[in-house]
């Protein structure tokens, strides 16, 4: 272990692989360094371990109904958060939805941005008409709000997860367009790229290789930023049943579910209300942390 | 023949809806493995002829050949691997987030040359710099380090043609005359063709067989590197540069 750490952290490393996983390791000894990130992964780590073992520690089925024990306060042995309108466990069906949530968000923080950086930094690179054209495009989709454009999309479509995701990409990459295409702005007249436009490289080569490194940073940190907003775009399609239908288990469509009983059982909505706030939270406090390690400017010389 | 010919080159800017004539009409032939200087105060226009060679200027007149070909456009591969150019300002010339070694590997991966490992230690030693600085960002570096890197990665295609840029006026005077030593160690040794702009006469006499004067986009006066030793300008405007940096060069010699 000790070996393996000093050959890491070796400041003359013999080859690419060990300079590259230096690197790496360097990175995550400056995120280890940020308290705030190191919370924020832990809470990312959490949701993934829960995703994965949701069936083994979930104590009920987060699906079946039990009419007599219905709306249960937080606190009831066997139902620790309290059970929602139909008696099913509110701990189980958090647990589980999970799932649901972190497939949304992986999926949209998948598609969206890398649309987006493609759009900004072809945009932004070339100028002249193809910006005019491209960036036009992303103005009608900046104009539209959100949630009606998602709508829209979804009724089309058709309700389920998949089409949701599909209308909350779609509706999520302009901003990442616009970010993208400022910083590409901002690069595109320098020498770097000018050198290497000298060597012979191609459009693609450039942009993905020279200008998407530089917009990397600010879109991953809007990436983190939005994702409290995708898992409430989310929860929004669920509840106008566009999105996840009923009895499954998402998180959005809990609230919504205990939208009736606000008042009496406040905790069928305020549970998964917590779970949103704490991921969203957890995603937060990592993104900060990974434009720190992503700037190789902020390492110790 | 010339191995540069430039051929009443003109560029023009549009800015604003006006047109800014960079250069006019400027004529000038660098032989294999001559080093030919082009001098003026800023805004003379002698950067845009390099650029323009480069094809990051606008031409609007006049023609550009390399070794008796005219120039394609978009510039190409073949161009690249036969005219490269170092840039003044070796803080804007390194891509922040690169280090190094994938700087330096680039340009063999555009053009698809193999064992980019061995090359860029050689690149490395080539310039005068430590092979642990291989895997470094540039802001690590110094601007003379950062310089040297840039002369490396220019020189990765191994082109007969080097097009520099003020070199070194964004360096400090010792470090200046380190780099201006290491060009001309290395175009003695792999028998380069310097293209090379200052607007310091002393930096010119030190590195260039023949040299140009510019002013306001046009050129004043070619001059062999003895008739400026000897101080035989004739026209005004190039004398007044000269007993500007006179008493440097007379130092220098």
């Amino acid at each position: 272990m000790g070996a393996l750490r000093a050959w890491l952290a070796d400041p003359n490393p013999g080859s690419r692989r060990q300079a590259r996983l230096g690197q790496w390791w360097l990175g995550w000894l400056r995120l280890r360094r940020n308290p705030l990130a190191m919370s924020g992964l832990l809470i990312v780590g959490a949701l993934l371990l829960i995703a994965a073992l949701a069936p083994w520690i979930a104590p009920h089925d987060p699906v079946t109904q039990d009419l007599s024990r219905r709306l249960l306060p937080p606190g009831t042995p066997g139902n620790w958060l309290g059970t929602d309108d139909f008696g099913r466990d509110i701990l189980s069906r958090i647990l589980y939805g999970a799932r649901i949530t972190l497939y949304i968000v992986s999926l949209v923080a998948l598609t969206a941005p890398v649309l987006g950086l493609l759009m900004g930094t072809v945009a932004g690179y070339f100028g002249g008409w193809v910006d005019s054209v491209l960036m036009r495009i992303t103005d009608i989709f900046l104009a539209f709000p959100r949630l009606i454009l998602a709508l829209a999309l979804v009724a089309v479509l058709g309700p389920g997860i998949e089409n949701a995701v599909l209308a909350i990409a779609l509706t999520a990459w302009p901003p990442y367009a616009r970010v993208a295409r400022a910083e590409t702005l901002t690069v595109r007249n320098s020498d770097y790229i000018a050198a290497v436009r000298l060597q012979g490289a191609g459009v693609a080569r450039i942009i993905a290789g020279h200008v998407v490194p530089m917009c990397l940073p600010s879109v991953i940190i809007r990436v983190t930023l939005d994702m409290a907003g995708v898992i409430l775009i989310a929860a929004g399609l669920g509840f106008l049943g566009l999105g996840v239908q009923p009895p499954m288990p998402e998180w959005g469509l809990m609230i919504s579910s205990g939208r009736k009983y606000l008042f009496e059982q406040w905790w069928v909505s305020t549970m998964p209300g917590l779970a949103i706030f704490i991921v969203s939270l957890g995603f937060n406090l990592l993104g900060d942390g990974l434009r720190d390690v992503l700037d190789p400017k902020s390492a110790p010389k | 023949m010339s191995l540069i010919e430039v051929d009443n080159l003109s560029v023009t800017y549009s800015a604003k809806g006006r047109a800014v004539r960079a250069v006019q009409e400027v004529s000038l032939s660098v032989a294999h493995g001559e080093s030919y200087g082009l001098v003026g105060e800023s805004g003379s226009g002698k950067s845009t002829i390099l650029r323009a060679i480069c094809g990051l200027a606008p031409v609007s007149g006049g023609s550009i050949r390399i070794g008796g070909e005219e120039v394609p456009t978009p510039r190409g591969k073949r161009f690249a691997s036969r005219v490269q150019m170092v840039f003044q300002d070796p803080y804007a010339s390194l891509h922040p987030r690169h280090t190094i070694d994938s700087i330096l590997s680039e340009p063999l991966a555009i053009h698809g040359m193999g064992d980019s490992d061995a090359l860029v230690r050689r690149a490395l030693s080539d310039v005068g710099l430590p092979a642990n600085f291989r895997f470094r960002y540039p802001h690590q570096l110094s601007g003379g380090q950062r310089q040297r890197v840039a002369i490396a990665r220019a020189l990765m295609l191994a082109p007969p043609i080097l097009l520099l840029d003020e070199p070194t006026s964004a360096l400090d005077a010792s470090v200046q005359a380190e780099v201006l030593n290491l060009l001309n160690r290395l175009r003695a040794e792999r028998n380069l063709t310097f293209l090379m702009v200052s607007h310091d006469l002393a930096v010119i006499d030190h590195m260039c067989d023949r040299v140009l004067v510019m002013q306001h986009g046009r050129a004043v006066e070619e001059l062999t590197r003895d008739a400026l030793a000897r101080a035989e300008m004739t026209t005004a405007y190039a004398r007044s540069l000269f007993d500007a940096s006179a008493d440097r060069m007379l130092g220098a010699l």
